[in-house]
C-alpha cells in the first residue's frame, strides 16, 4: 500500500524522451497499475517530453506517487520555452503549431484522469498530469 | 531488445520488417528511409510492418508509419501493419490516431495472406 | 406577642442551644454523636431523614446498625473509628443501610471528639448520601466503558472531554486532549473545524466522515454523530461528540465493489463462437468506465484468440447515445487496428431510429440487426460458407 516512487529527470536530447518513457513506466508498473493504463501513462509521457524537447528545447520531468484515499500517479513537465499563447485553444482538438499530428495535448488529456496545463508567454510552460489506479 | 535496431528481412517480393520494442526518435525516422531504400532494392511489392513488440505507440511514430505507408504506396506497394498490441490500440485510438489509410492485420501470417491475395489480384488484372 | 418571640429569639442566637437548633435543621446531612465505644448519644433531623431511624429508637444503639451484615463482619464499623482517632479524621464512602432494610451510597466523615484535656470523648458523624454522585460515576464508567469514541467540544472549538477509546483512536491522554483543537486530531482539519460548527448551527450531524489521525501516524476512518448539549437553563454548552470506526465497514464495502466488478465482467462475456470469431452480447447502459472495461476485455480476447472478427450485439442496450455511440466507434477503431474487423450486430429499430437522428455515422462499419446475420457475415469474411447436408449423407 505504501509504495512510495518519485524522481525527476531532465530533458535536454532526443534520447531524454526514451528515457523518460522507461522510468513513468517503471514508476507505473510498481504502483500497480495495468498494463492499458501503464501504456496511456508512458505514451502521455512520451508526448510531453517530446513537446518539451521540441518547443523548449530543454525542460524536466518529475513523478510521484499520490497516497491520500486514492492511489495514483502525477507526473508534472516543466520548461522555460515560449509557453503557450492560447491555452484554451491549445486543448481544442486539432490545434498543433508544430511537427505533431495536432494530437498533442488534448489527445493526452484523453488518455490522463486530470491535466492541468500553466503557461506563461516567455516564461515557460508547466503541465501537470494524474492517473488515478482504478481499483 | 528494448531499442535494438530495425530488422528488414525479404521473402519473395515482400519485406517484412521489425521495429524494436522501444524505438528513439532517431531509430523511428532511420526506418522510414531504410524501408523506403530497401523497397527500391529489393523492386519489393509488399510491406509487413510488425509492430509486435512496440509497447508506445506515441503521435510522433504513428505519423512516421502513415507517412511511410503514404511513401511506400507512391512506389506501388502495398503494406500491412501487423500485431499491434491490445493496450497499444486502446491508447493509440484514445489519442486520436487511427492510422486511417492503413492496412492492419492480428498477424505477420495474416498480414502475409493478405498481402498475397491483393498481390495476386493486382497481377490477374494487369 | 411578636416582640416576646424576638426577643426569645435573639435570647437564644450564640447559645449552645441555638447551636443545637442548627444542626437540628440540618435536613441534607445526617450529624450524629457517638461515645468511644460507637453508641449514638445523639441525632438530628437530617439523620433521621437519611437513615430512618426516630431519636427515641435509636440513642444507645451501636452505630454498626447502619452497616450490612458483611460489613459488620469484616468489622468495619470498628475500623472507622480506629482510624479516626489514629489520623483526627476518616473520610470514606460506601454503602449504607436504612432502618428499613434499603441502601443508600454514603459519604461520611468521622471525627473524634476530645475534651479540654485531650481525652477521647466521642465522634462526630456527618453523614451524606451521595447517589446521585454515584449515578453520575456510573453513567460516566459508561461513557468510558463505550468502544466508540466520545469527546464534548467547546464553542471554541477546543476539546473540553474525552473518554477512553478517543484515547486509544488518538494515541493521546485525556489530559494531553483536554484544552487543545478539536481540528488537529485529523487528516482534514478544515472538514473537521466544518463539522463541529455545522452542529453548533443545525444542533446535530449525523454521519460526518473524517479520518482521526493516531499519534504514530495511523488513520482511521470514522463517521461522527455529534448533538449540542445544553445547561440547565437551555444554553448551548457544547458538542457531544461520537465518532464510529468504519474502517471494517469500508473494507465491506471495498469487497462489495469488488464483487460489482467482477459481476460487470461477467456481464459481457466475450465468446469464441467460431475458429476466427470472437461475440460479445452487450446488456445494460454503456458508460464511460464500462465500455473501456469491454473494449480492453474484447481486445484482449481478439489477440488471443488470434480472431479476425469481432460480432459485437447491442441487442441489450437500452439506450444509446451520442457519448455511448462514441466509445462504440472507438472501441470499432481500436479493434481495426490489431488488424480485426467489428460486426455490430443486434441493432434494433428503435437503435436505428436514434442513431441517424442523432446524425451518428457508422457507415463504415458492417451492421447487422440481428447476430445470426452477423454470423453469416463473419463467415464469408472468413471465406467459409454453411453448406446444407444432401441427403445422400443422411445416415452414413
Amino acid at each position: 500500500m505504501n509504495t512510495l516512487c518519485q524522481g525527476e529527470m531532465p530533458i535536454d536530447t532526443e534520447n531524454d524522451i526514451v528515457m523518460a518513457r522507461k522510468s513513468v513506466r517503471e514508476a507505473a508498473v510498481t504502483l500497480g497499475f495495468g498494463v492499458t493504463d501503464v501504456t496511456r501513462i508512458v505514451t502521455a509521457a512520451s508526448e510531453l517530453t517530446r513537446n518539451i524537447y521540441v518547443y523548449a528545447g530543454s525542460g524536466i520531468m518529475r513523478w510521484h506517487s499520490i497516497n491520500d484515499s486514492n492511489v495514483g500517479l502525477e507526473l508534472v513537465f516543466e520548461d522555460k520555452g515560449p509557453g503557450i499563447i492560447d491555452v484554451k485553444l491549445a486543448m481544442e482538438p486539432g490545434y498543433s503549431t508544430g511537427k505533431g499530428l495536432g494530437m498533442g495535448l488534448p489527445g493526452t488529456k484523453r488518455l490522463m484522469d486530470e491535466m492541468d496545463v500553466l503557461s506563461e508567454i516567455g516564461k515557460g510552460t508547466t503541465i501537470r498530469i494524474r492517473k488515478w489506479l482504478r481499483q | 531488445m528494448p531499442n535494438g535496431t530495425v530488422s528488414v528481412i525479404k521473402i519473395r517480393d515482400i519485406l517484412l520488417v521489425t521495429v524494436p520494442s522501444d524505438p528513439d526518435d532517431i531509430t523511428v525516422s532511420e526506418l522510414q528511409e531504410q524501408v523506403l531504400y530497401a523497397m527500391e532494392r529489393h523492386s519489393a511489392k509488399g510491406l509487413i510492418l510488425d509492430i509486435s513488440t512496440v509497447e508506445t505507440v506515441d503521435s510522433f511514430f504513428a505519423r512516421t508509419i502513415s507517412e511511410t505507408v503514404k511513401m511506400v504506396a507512391l512506389m506501388g506497394g502495398l503494406s500491412v501493419l501487423s500485431g499491434m498490441r491490445a493496450c497499444v490500440a486502446v491508447t493509440t485510438t484514445q489519442l486520436g490516431l487511427t492510422f486511417e489509410q492503413t492496412l492492419t492485420a492480428l498477424d505477420v501470417d495474416r498480414a502475409m495472406d493478405m498481402l498475397s491475395v491483393a498481390m495476386d489480384d493486382k497481377g490477374d488484372s494487369a | 406577642m411578636t416582640t416576646q418571640n424576638y426577643d426569645k429569639s435573639r435570647s437564644i442566637l450564640g447559645s449552645d442551644e441555638s447551636f443545637r437548633l442548627l444542626v437540628d435543621s440540618v435536613a441534607d446531612y445526617a450529624i450524629i454523636m457517638l461515645d468511644t465505644k460507637g453508641q449514638v448519644a445523639s441525632w438530628n433531623a437530617g439523620a433521621e431523614k437519611n437513615l430512618g431511624y426516630r431519636q427515641n429508637e435509636i440513642i444507645g444503639r451501636h452505630f454498626s446498625c447502619f452497616y450490612s451484615s458483611e460489613s459488620v463482619n469484616e468489622g468495619l464499623p470498628e475500623k472507622t473509628l480506629k482510624l479516626a482517632t489514629e489520623n483526627g479524621r476518616y473520610e470514606y464512602e460506601g454503602w449504607r443501610k436504612r432502618q428499613d432494610g434499603s441502601r443508600f451510597w454514603a459519604n461520611t466523615l468521622l471525627s473524634p471528639m476530645l475534651d479540654s484535656q485531650g481525652t477521647l470523648i466521642g465522634f462526630a458523624e456527618i453523614t451524606r448520601d451521595f447517589s446521585e454522585r454515584k449515578n453520575a460515576d456510573y453513567a460516566r464508567s459508561l461513557i468510558e466503558a463505550s468502544l466508540d469514541p466520545l469527546v464534548t467540544i467547546a464553542p471554541d472549538g477546543k476539546i473540553t472531554d474525552v473518554n477512553a477509546a478517543t484515547e486509544s483512536i488518538t494515541g493521546r491522554s485525556r489530559i494531553e486532549l483536554i484544552g487543545t483543537d478539536f481540528c488537529d486530531y485529523f487528516t482534514d482539519p478544515e472538514k473537521a473545524r466544518n463539522g463541529y460548527q455545522q452542529v453548533f448551527r443545525e444542533s446535530m450531524v449525523r454521519d460526518y466522515p473524517l479520518e482521526l489521525r493516531h499519534a504514530n501516524g495511523r488513520v482511521t476512518s470514522v463517521l461522527y454523530n455529534a448533538s449540542v448539549y445544553k445547561d440547565e437553563d437551555g444554553a448551548v454548552v457544547g458538542v457531544f461528540a461520537a465518532a464510529r470506526d468504519i474502517t471494517e465497514r469500508k473494507l465491506s464495502e471495498e469487497r462489495i465493489k469488488q464483487q460489482s466488478r467482477e459481476i460487470l465482467e461477467l456481464s459481457t462475456p466475450v465468446m469464441q463462437v467460431w475458429q476466427g470469431v470472437v461475440a460479445v452480447p452487450l446488456i445494460g447502459c454503456l458508460d464511460s468506465q464500462r465500455t473501456q472495461q469491454f473494449m480492453e476485455r474484447l481486445l484482449d480476447r481478439i489477440v488471443e484468440t488470434n480472431s479476425p472478427v469481432a460480432l459485437v450485439d447491442i441487442m441489450g442496450v437500452p439506450t444509446i447515445d451520442t457519448q455511448t455511440a462514441q466509445h462504440l466507434i472507438e472501441t470499432i477503431t481500436a479493434v481495426r487496428l490489431l488488424g480485426a474487423q467489428v460486426v455490430l450486430t443486434g441493432v434494433r429499430p428503435a437503435i436505428a431510429q436514434t442513431l441517424v437522428h442523432l446524425g451518428i455515422d457508422l457507415s463504415g462499419i458492417t451492421t447487422r440487426s440481428s447476430m445470426a446475420a452477423g454470423l453469416l457475415v463473419a463467415l464469408d469474411l472468413l471465406k467459409l460458407q454453411v453448406v446444407k447436408k444432401s441427403e445422400n449423407h443422411r445416415g452414413d
